[in-house]
């Protein structure tokens, strides 16, 4: 194996650049959170000490609590319907292949990489017009207008793998489509669908620009409320990174639990979309 | 393939399938329709004369556009969007090739597995998030990197990073790689990973291809499909980045950080030029829309072969 040790070289060498790289902020992240603010200042947080402060996590737990509440009530809803809604039309794009699917693809691959931006004026408008202002309904509008599109693609590259076979057999013996499509197709895609669940609640959970935009004392999500935090306790480094740590846990433990599937989300929408 | 197309209906058939097709289709055309719609309402939000709290949808014409490109904060916004749709792709890309190849060719047991899943849990993480840990890390008086420096001598090269005008916007994009690096490499290797190519670098390889030559010649040409993916989604971020600028530094300096995203909120709900903001709003889809061009050509081959 003399031949391989510079590769074996390069690679330890790789991980061990990678390694501090990505460790390291974590690291500091969870060290700091757990001080006192004398402690930062004295630069007293590179190493662990005896008295580790986990009342700033209480302390930081109150005063996101709210916003949990609110980004969960949001990131919930949202993903049940755009998974629900997107098997629907990732059903229609991978089956029913006509001229206008075709347009219908070009139209949502536009829009899968529309910026928010573009959407912020007018959906504000129409919030304040229907009274939504104050409930989590104009956020969910909001999300919903581009999560559904995003779970359709992302479904309908799923559904592709779905042999036909079975709904064949399913349609000979006279099942209608939408039989077919309940109680076959999603059935067999339920991995697929655990995918696009996963994909779209990161997503919104970790959306920021509308959640600022629409935010209101009943509707500031969690990351809005992150931001606050960062901006009133300016100098209270542990206070905000203890807030940060509590803001990441959801996601990160469906990154961790479910890596699988996020892992085959992103490919889905990446490579086939 | 059976489907609608190679099957002759009868018209009834017909009917009943347009039908069923309309169940499946309708929820997904009205959402996007809504979407163009509000597009169209940006636009048409553009050239009116909306300024102030009120709606104004009276014609203005192209005035705000002209005022637009007549402020300097603008092109400021145009250089540091170029910097980061450059500078935030570029190394990402190269770096994400780099790696993937280095964990197929050299991958000692149990370091695959071990660095996918360290360079990927940045992309369940929010921009918030990782830009409130690396306003930390930044931070020029008691932050992590000053400390590490001071603490190993190297004091004198202890930086202000995003508090120095003339680099901050570096330093931000800094922070993007880092969250998007896992995910580009992610996507690299699983382009990597087909039957064909893996043939190709065999052969390569019993002619007595060097390693080097056979990432650039071999490898690189055949990874098109995955790495105009790569780079579409990496250009779309870049372009679209908001939060990282909003949370480390809100355009500042002054706004030197400034980026459009940022410039159209802050004229939007700070300034109340709401007509001006809707304007920045189509600059930015117009750069998003000419970007994802080749991509939606790409895919649009691939889904309908």
């Amino acid at each position: 194996m003399r031949k391989n040790l510079p590769l074996r070289i390069l690679v330890l060498a790789t991980v061990v650049v990678v390694s501090v790289v990505y460790i390291l902020p974590v690291y500091v992240m969870v060290l700091t959170s757990l001080k006192t603010p004398l402690e930062i200042t004295q630069r007293q947080y590179l190493v662990p000490t005896s008295s580790l402060q986990f009342g700033n996590y209480t302390t930081a737990l109150r005063l996101v609590w709210p916003s949990l509440v609110n980004s969960s009530i949001i990131a919930v809803t949202v993903t049940a319907v755009s998974v629900f809604l997107g098997g629907l039309g990732g059903y229609f794009l991978s089956r029913f292949r006509w001229r206008i699917s075709k347009v219908l693809f070009v139209l949502l691959a536009i829009a899968l990489y529309l910026p928010y931006q573009a959407l912020l004026i007018p959906l504000v408008q129409i919030v304040n017009k229907l009274h939504l202002a104050l409930s989590h309904a104009g956020l969910i509008l909001g999300y919903l207008i581009l999560n559904v599109p995003l779970a359709s693609i992302l479904m309908a590259t799923f559904f592709f793998s779905v042999p036909r076979e079975l709904e064949e057999s399913a349609e000979v013996d006279g099942a209608s489509r939408l039989q077919i499509f309940f109680r076959i197709v999603s059935v067999v895609a339920l991995p697929g669908y655990a995918s696009a669940a996963i994909l779209v609640f990161i997503s919104v959970w970790n959306e920021f620009l509308l959640a600022l935009t629409m935010s209101s004392p009943y509707t500031t999500t969690v990351q809005v409320k992150l931001t606050e935090i960062k901006g009133s306790y300016v100098a209270l480094y542990n206070l905000q990174m203890a807030a940060a740590l509590i803001t990441v846990l959801v996601p990160l433990t469906f990154f961790l639990l479910l890596g699988k599937y996020f892992i085959r989300g992103i490919l889905a929408g990446a490579l086939k979309g | 393939m059976i489907g609608a197309v190679d099957r002759p209906p009868r018209p009834s058939l017909l009917r009943a399938r347009a039908g069923e097709a309309a169940i499946f289709a309708l929820p997904l055309v009205i959402f996007l329709f809504l979407l163009y719609a509000m597009l169209g309402w940006t636009f048409y939000t553009s050239v009116s004369n909306w300024q102030g709290t009120a709606a104004n949808y009276s014609f203005g014409g192209l005035k705000w556009y002209r005022l637009m490109f007549s402020l300097d904060r603008f092109w400021v916004d145009i250089g540091n969007n170029l910097r980061w749709i450059t500078i935030g792709v570029v190394p990402t890309v190269v770096a994400a090739v780099l790696l993937a190849y280095l964990l197929e060719i050299g991958t000692i047991k149990g370091v695959e597995p071990y660095l996918r899943t360290l360079i990927l849990y940045p992309a369940a993480m929010s921009f918030i998030v990782t830009g409130t840990i690396w306003s930390w890390m930044y931070q020029p008086d008691r932050g992590v990197l000053n400390t590490i420096l001071r603490g190993v001598g190297l004091g004198s090269i202890a930086s202000g990073y995003t508090t120095d005008p003339d680099s901050a916007t570096y330093w931000l994009i800094l922070i993007f790689v880092w969250q998007y690096l896992g995910m580009s490499v992610l996507i690299v290797q699983a382009s990597l990973r087909t039957a064909e190519l893996q043939e190709m670098v065999e052969s390569a390889t019993l002619d007595g291809a060097s390693r080097l030559r056979t990432l650039l010649h071999i490898i690189v040409p055949n990874i098109r499909g995955g790495l105009l993916v790569v780079v579409s989604l990496l250009l779309i971020s870049a372009l679209k980045v908001f939060d990282i600028v909003y949370v480390v530094t809100f355009g500042g300096p002054g706004y030197a950080t400034d980026v459009l995203a940022l410039h159209m909120l802050i004229a939007t709900f700070q300034q109340h030029l709401v007509a001006l903001g809707a304007g920045l709003a189509m600059v930015i889809f117009v750069l998003a829309f000419v970007i994802i061009i080749p991509y939606t050509i790409y895919a649009l081959q691939r889904w309908f072969d």
